[in-house]
């Protein structure tokens, strides 16, 4: 199909309220509207795939949510990386992370042999070969190899076990789900991961799936032919629990904490509530609301491929305004649900000198304070 | 401007414990994670960037079993226009020099202007196929290329030495170039371009096609035999901290500071 039938660029009414809406067009050269403008014009143009703003995006979508003619603008830029990428254009860094979940499953290149690091000494039942569960629990790279996530995923295991979940993780045989592979618009790649964990997913006798990352949750949910799975983020699944009595808090957690609306889980997958009803179910808890949340929350600029490729715009970082926006309605703790999200604010507390004032937490790591298990 | 690329397929060893396997002179496979040597990966790209620039041909070509044709086949993806592979049962414990008579055994029925190589390649690191085969075909020949401009028949290479010097050489085509990395930037070579060239031919050549006995190769063709290889014994002065980062940081600081360097 043509490039411009594609992507409905002549259906483009340039009114403008995608780049409006853009977390990255304020400080990056990133036009979307003049972009799918120029494009329809001159085609797939070396003008058009040179421009360094198509980097900077974030593919947090809120162009194709607030797009009046219902088209997809974020999925226009990914189709332009994909240009690039099939001509060997690409950014170094993005190269070493495409490389990486090529030959060792994840997109920092670590090795395969260490995927399971990150569960110490915690008994968690390999699928299929230890055994048969119902749930199987999908780490995600960043939380299997990022010293600062592990203690996610291994604290989650911990509420599933006390909540008494039948689940199961693939330990090694795990690879990269592909969401920002796909995004950075290496397709072939993505189609490869995608057979890969269907293929496990299948063997593993599972029922349903669980994610820690939204980005791993919207790749399976939306992107991946997976007939007969439930598939859930982590938050859905621990307010499931709540209900059925399953999880118990007997800590107060006495703190005024902001929920950070992930990208990939509320604007493209809706899941806004789930989040905030683990954290209304903690006893202590102020839970306070940014200006920006839900639909409107500010990208935190760790999707699409980012965690591999520094933006152009020298404006300060999303992340910081975050935080600087945390601390003047007197949060002491940004919580969110995204491994991505996590980093990339918890790196804004730094570049602030708020690194004392706000804390950054996984709702994993709170409802395990709440649980009482020992600090990770 | 018909141009040669020698390459290898190569384990991937960053983060991988290595085991030595049962001869005692090389490693455990299995579990290893096997790409392009990274060297060769610059040569290639250099070598279509010419070729992009003057036209020609560039042929790449590989001394291994049937595995490496997946490093073949990138080579063929990032834009070569034929691919070679020789092989045979004897080739098993070659040296530079065997792998060096096999790969002008293949060449010398092939046209070509200039041959690259890596500098070395990322096992064993000898750097000696490329200065090697030069010699066996009598051509000029030059290593760690960091820059290369191609006029007519001959190429300016810059050369890169210690401290921090280069050496500009003009040489005479034809002409074999060890390339070293940061030579260029290469390109990306996407699963689809990969997926387009899989039924592209590769030739395959042993020994005997090639005009060759089983004596020219593996450890009876080779002027160097492994003894054996092995981990170096732990020594003393250095201490490895575990822990979480921050006890680490906590010891290493104390140290800095018990050393008066805080």
């Amino acid at each position: 199909m043509d490039f411009v039938e594609k992507y409905e660029l002549c259906a483009c009414l340039q009114c403008g309220k995608c780049t409006g809406g853009c977390p990255i067009s304020m400080k990056a050269p990133l036009n979307i509207r003049s972009l799918m403008r120029e494009v329809l014009l001159e085609g797939k143009s070396d003008r058009a795939l040179e421009r360094p703003g198509l980097w900077d995006c974030t593919t947090c979508a809120t162009c194709n949510l607030r797009c009046p003619r219902g088209l997809k603008p974020a999925e226009f830029i990914v189709g332009l990386r994909a240009e690039l990428v099939e001509a060997g254009r690409v950014p170094k860094t993005i190269i070493d992370a495409l490389e990486g979940t090529y030959k060792h499953g994840n997109p920092w290149g670590r090795a395969r042999q260490k995927r399971s690091e990150w569960k110490g000494d915690l008994a968690v039942k390999i699928l299929p070969e230890e055994g048969e569960a119902e749930w199987l629990y999908f780490i995600g790279c960043a939380p299997s190899y990022d010293p600062r996530l592990q203690g996610i995923p291994r604290t989650l295991c911990r509420i599933f076990e006390a909540a008494g979940l039948d689940f199961g993780i693939l330990g090694t045989k795990e690879s990269c789900c592909g969401n920002e592979i796909r995004r950075i618009g290496e397709e072939g790649l993505f189609e490869e991961l995608r057979g890969e964990n269907t293929k496990n997913f299948r063997s593993s006798g599972a029922k349903a799936i669980v994610a820690t990352s939204p980005h791993c949750f919207n790749a399976f949910k939306n992107e991946y032919n997976l007939d007969g799975f439930q598939v859930v983020h982590y938050t859905q699944l621990l307010t499931e629990l709540m209900k059925e009595g399953k999880i118990k808090f007997s800590h107060e957690v006495r703190k005024k904490v902001a929920y950070h609306d992930p990208c990939f889980l509320g604007k493209q997958n809706g899941v806004f509530d789930p989040p905030r009803e683990v954290l209304k179910a903690i006893p202590g808890i102020e839970l306070l609301e940014f200006e920006r949340s839900r639909e409107r929350s500010l990208c935190c600029e760790g999707g699409g491929g980012r965690m591999w490729v520094e933006g152009t715009g020298e404006g300060k970082r999303n992340s910081e305004i975050r935080v600087r926006d945390a601390r003047d309605m007197g949060a002491e703790i940004v919580a969110t649900a995204c491994p991505f999200c996590l980093l990339t604010l918890e790196d804004g507390t730094k570049t602030t000198g708020l690194e004392e004032k706000i804390h950054i937490k996984d709702i994993v790591e709170i409802v395990g304070e709440a649980i009482g298990f020992d600090h990770e | 401007m018909d141009i040669i690329v020698c390459i290898k397929r190569v384990p991937e060893v960053a983060e991988v414990e290595l085991r030595i396997d049962q001869s005692g002179k090389g490693i455990k496979k299995e579990g290893l994670v096997f790409s392009l040597n990274d060297w060769d990966n610059y040569a290639l790209e250099e070598a279509v960037r010419i070729k992009e620039k003057y036209g020609g041909k560039v042929t790449a070509i590989t001394v291994a079993s049937e595995e490496s044709e997946d490093v073949l086949r990138r080579a063929l993806a990032l834009g070569a226009d034929e691919a070679i592979r020789a092989t045979d049962p004897a080739i098993e414990g070659s040296d530079g020099y065997a792998i060096a008579k096999i790969l002008a055994a293949v060449i010398k029925d092939i046209p070509f202007d200039l041959i690259l190589t890596g500098v070395q390649a990322n096992d064993n690191g000898y750097a000696q196929v490329g200065g090697t085969l030069a010699e066996l075909l009598g051509i000029p020949h030059a290593t760690l290329i960091t820059a290369m401009e191609v006029v007519e028949k001959r190429a300016k290479v810059n050369r890169e030495l210690e401290g921090g010097l280069e050496e500009v050489l003009d040489v005479g085509l034809p002409a074999l170039f060890t390339i070293q990395s940061g030579i260029n930037e290469p390109r990306y070579v996407s699963i689809m371009g990969i997926r387009k060239v899989a039924q592209k031919e590769i030739k395959v050549h042993d020994l005997g096609t090639l005009g060759l006995s089983p004596e020219n190769a593996g450890e009876k063709g080779s002027m160097i035999v492994v003894d054996r290889i092995f981990p170096p014994p732990v020594g003393e002065g250095a201490e490895i901290f575990t822990g979480s980062p921050d006890d680490v940081a906590a010891k290493v600081t104390d140290i800095f500071a018990k050393g008066g360097v805080l």
